[in-house]
């Protein structure tokens, strides 16, 4: 369940005012938000995932306003409850893939189960670059790897910053398609952000900025 | 997975930086380390010698030497004194005990003194095997001679003349072993003792062998020693005692604490010499190691912000570089410590084999943990100074910027 209402944002540095449409999803629901770049599509983003504190409005995620709890709270919120994927950078550099894995079930403080692991990578089709280091994954095992990173922990939302932008037509609809098998598997509601109208038919539920 | 395994992986994908601040930082901990414990060493080696020593008295010449020669047994004696002048400051009523000793020969380069059984006494050694010396060319050996040179009681051998080891010059009269003390620790581990007469008895006959008609007039004049060991029987003899000696007789007075203190001065200058190198060393590593933990953090900034988005909290992130920091430390600290052993393993190495003495101390615990201290306190100030960009971080602006 995603809930935004009257949410606002400001700029200091650019005196940039940004005003974001009410929106509600029920649970499982998916929905695809288009908008051209400097639009506001990050800065929505990162108010529903509370990197940023809106103006006024609010997001509830899971029956929970996340404006309105605590840092630490928020910090532990976001980990057990928010999946987050970008556009390039996916996973920690210095770790592995499974010990990419380990790290994310650990911050959002739920048991590390390796056969969970093992299976979902299976889904992912990166079973066999397990322990291969960040820098050694081409592109698209790297998206692969970012939507693990996002669903690993049982998210009930997954945020997606422009996830195909960087993929060529083949790998976009498959990385897209992915993202929402996993969701469904997982129960929660995907929002995808993108400029990229590629995608737009594999959505039922859009809107534009 | 837990933050230390994260600081370990991060260390571990940057290995120049993690080799460069842990070998900095082990060097100047080495350095540090080793100073304190040479420093410890000479200090407690010094004192310990001195037993119960108050004031020795020898030939004219520099008292540093007398003091060298007399009681740590490293240099050569000034010359030597008469017995007969020694014996009369010994019944000074400032004196409790006077020890007279002799020497100037060695065995396998360990020194050979001819002096009374109260030497013993200075030094709290006891007999361990054997029994006293009752006549001439008997000798009880100090522990370590014993053990270096597998001498056995009843055992025999040949001195040589001088005071390193050679086989120019050696005396024709057999040297009998009847006794073996107990370690002390202390110079008398490392010297053979006799009685006076095997030393002047050694010495007489060569004489009459080699320059019969010189020596023969001076040796009638009375038997020599090298000097005498005075203990006082109370501290105002200090003042009267040595002053009367030098001024009065042709012998000098020199005062063991006061000569070592002042050779402590000049060996203090480049003990602090060291210590202030190796406290610079320290602070270039302070640097080393913030330089390293302030570019992770700069250069992962990315990946930090993803950590907060897997719902690390800050203080995470914080212990994350903190751990970095004391990896580092610890391995720095193995590592130093191990730079230190071998280092003076070597170092001493020579030393031994020229003083036949182990003069090395542990580290006092003290020392130990002053300069484990410094050491924390340097990281703790390296990985404050790097944790500032991850206080000030912005998430949002920081993911934004990822492309």
């Amino acid at each position: 369940m995603v809930q935004i209402d009257s949410l606002t944002f400001y700029y200091k540095k650019e005196e940039r005012f940004f005003d974001f449409p009410n929106i509600a999803l029920s649970k499982g629901e998916n929905l695809l938000i288009l908008g051209k770049s400097g639009i506001g599509k990050t800065t929505l983003l990162h108010l529903l995932a509370g990197i940023l504190i809106p103006i006024s409005g609010k997001v509830v995620i899971a029956g929970v306003d996340i404006h309105s709890i605590s840092h630490p709270e928020l910090d532990k919120f976001r980990g057990q409850n928010i999946g987050l994927v970008f556009q390039k950078k996916h996973a920690i550099q210095s770790l592995n893939v499974i010990e990419n894995l380990q790290t994310r079930l650990f911050l959002s403080k739920k048991p590390i189960n390796n056969t969970s692991i093992d299976f979902l990578l299976k889904q992912l089709d990166i079973s066999n670059c397990k322990n291969s280091t960040i820098n050694t994954l081409s592109e698209g095992q790297l998206q692969r790897l970012g939507i693990a990173m996002a669903v690993i922990h049982n998210p009930q939302v997954i945020f997606a910053d422009e996830p195909t932008s960087s993929l060529d037509d083949e790998n976009c609809k498959i990385v897209i398609e992915l993202l929402i098998k996993q969701a469904k598997l997982t129960n929660a509601n995907l929002i995808v952000i993108t400029h990229d109208h590629r995608i737009k038919s594999l959505f039922s539920n859009s809107i534009t900025l | 997975m837990n933050i230390w395994k994260i600081s370990l992986k991060n260390i571990k994908s940057k290995p120049i930086y993690t080799f460069l601040s842990i070998f900095i930082l082990a060097l100047s901990i080495a350095l540090l380390l080793g100073v304190r414990q040479l420093e410890a060493s000479f200090k407690y080696q010094m004192q310990n010698n001195l037993g119960e020593i108050d004031l020795v008295i020898g030939a004219k010449g520099s008292p540093l030497q007398l003091i060298l020669a007399s009681v740590l047994h490293m240099d050569n004696p000034t010359g030597n004194i008469l017995y007969e002048d020694a014996k009369k400051i010994s019944k000074s009523p400032f004196v409790k005990t006077a020890v007279p000793i002799s020497y100037g020969d060695n065995y396998k380069g360990y020194k050979i003194v001819g002096t009374t059984n109260e030497f013993a006494k200075l030094y709290n050694a006891k007999l361990e095997k054997g029994r006293a010396i009752k006549k001439s060319m008997e000798v009880i050996l100090g522990s370590i001679v014993a053990e270096q040179l597998q001498l056995k009681i009843g055992d025999a051998f040949l001195s040589s003349h001088g005071l390193v080891e050679n086989d120019m010059h050696v005396h024709p009269e057999h040297l009998i072993v009847v006794g073996v003390y107990q370690s002390t620790n202390k110079i008398i581990d490392r010297l053979i003792v006799t009685n006076l007469e095997s030393i002047w008895d050694v010495h007489h006959q060569e004489n009459e062998h080699e320059e019969n008609k010189n020596y023969l007039e001076h040796h009638e004049k009375g038997k020599e020693i090298t000097s005498l060991l005075v203990s006082f029987r109370s501290p105002s003899a200090l003042l009267t005692l040595p002053r009367r000696i030098n001024e009065n007789t042709n012998m000098q007075a020199a005062l063991p604490k006061y000569e070592l203190d002042k050779l402590y001065q000049y060996t203090g200058i480049g003990f602090k010499t060291i210590s202030w190198i190796g406290y610079m060393i320290l602070i270039i590593s302070c640097i080393t190691i913030f330089i390293s933990l302030y570019k992770m953090v700069k250069e992962r900034a990315f990946d930090l912000a993803l950590l907060r988005t897997y719902g690390a909290s800050n203080f995470q992130l914080i212990r994350m570089i903190a751990y970095e920091g004391l990896i580092i430390g610890f391995f720095a600290f193995f590592l130093g410590f191990i730079v230190l052993k071998t280092g003076l393993y070597f170092m001493f190495k020579s030393i031994e084999t020229e003083y036949q003495q182990n003069i090395l101390q542990k580290i006092p615990l003290q020392e130990f943990l002053q300069i484990g201290g410094v050491v924390v306190i340097t990281i703790i100030l390296s990985v404050l100074l790097a944790i500032y960009p991850i206080i000030k971080m912005n998430i949002s602006t920081t993911l934004s910027n990822e492309k």
